[in-house]
């Protein structure tokens, strides 16, 4: 197939354990796994207090905007297009690639970040929608700020990796586990936002 | 074993380009059936589920790399995520009905 590149040695990935898979590769699936149930309690918590009536206005749905947060979403889409472009950079050994794709990527991550400041600053400033102001805000807040605090992270991983491929005049074979690595964590943030625009910017509804 | 000398081989940049390309379709889509719902009715919900399930395996499937990947990573991230479905819909389901009882 002409969409598919060849095979890839194993040797080039470093150690492998008895599973076949790298061992810090192995870590970092575990820790991603076991991040579903973390951002799942938040997600449940807030699907409980999204609709119930009788708590304090405004509801989250009703201070939405939308279009602004789809410019959100489809940035931290696209930063995920660029870190797999990081990640393919790396494989073919090319070290400028990887430096422009990671920077892109951080920036994009950046980018996102920057709008959800926005975001909560309006939601605060313009509407009342305070941490404290009902169960249903608290569940907001705490879900999609703990989101952001995972690209906060996940920025400053590849502004790490950027920095250190600019000291050094590139990665060296050991190195390019560690874009891997990046990459795995950032598009692991990125489907959980996925989840969350789905379920709550799109499909949650205040009640009558 | 000639499966743990060799990674999968992984798709090119222009495939990564492509499902950009499809993954932004599909944001787009998710965002005009927001605005139809009047016009779509109660299907809306589904139809945005399956949508973001769509995006979600997509993501986890080509940049995540796991379907070149050995199946028994497929497996153990696939648990993690079936036993978070399963625990926060007894939640759910739990909480939903004493909302329901205490509000009748």
């Amino acid at each position: 197939m002409a969409d598919v590149a060849q095979a890839v040695p194993a040797g080039t990935h470093g150690e492998h354990e008895s599973t076949g898979i790298e061992h810090r590769k192995l870590g970092m699936w575990v820790f991603l796994s076991s991040e579903f149930l973390f951002f799942g309690a938040f997600i449940t918590t807030y699907l409980l207090f999204a609709s119930r009536p009788g708590l304090a206005r405004p509801y989250p749905a009703e201070v939405y905007d939308i279009p602004f947060t789809s410019v959100s979403s489809f940035v931290l889409l696209m930063s995920s297009l660029t870190m797999v472009l990081a990640h393919n950079a790396i494989e073919r050994n090319d070290q400028s690639g990887t430096r422009t794709w990671l920077l892109a990527t951080a920036m994009l991550g950046s980018v996102f970040i920057g709008g959800q400041v926005f975001e909560f600053t309006a939601f605060v400033t313009e509407y009342g929608m305070k941490l404290t102001t009902s169960p249903a805000a608290s569940a907001f807040f705490v879900l999609t700020g703990f989101h952001g605090l995972h690209v906060l992270v996940g920025v400053l991983m590849l502004f790490s990796l950027y920095g250190m491929s600019r000291r050094m005049g590139g990665l060296s074979p050991k190195q390019h586990m560690n874009v891997e690595l990046v990459g795995l964590y950032w598009h692991f943030v990125d489907i959980i936002w996925i989840v969350i625009f789905t379920v709550v910017y799109l499909l949650s509804k205040p009640p009558l | 074993m000639a499966s743990d000398t060799t990674h999968a081989a992984h798709p090119t940049p222009l495939l990564y380009v492509k499902i950009a390309v499809l993954l932004a379709i599909l944001t787009g889509i998710e965002v005009a059936l927001f605005y139809l719902e009047d016009a779509v009715g109660p299907l809306v919900v589904p139809f945005l589920i399956i949508l973001a399930f769509l995006k979600f395996v997509i993501v986890i499937g080509y940049y995540m790399h796991l379907r070149y990947e050995k199946p028994f990573l497929s497996r153990f991230f696939s648990a993690g995520f079936v036993l978070a479905i399963l625990v926060y819909a007894v939640v759910l389901g739990t909480f939903g009905v004493l909302a329901i009882r205490a509000a009748t």
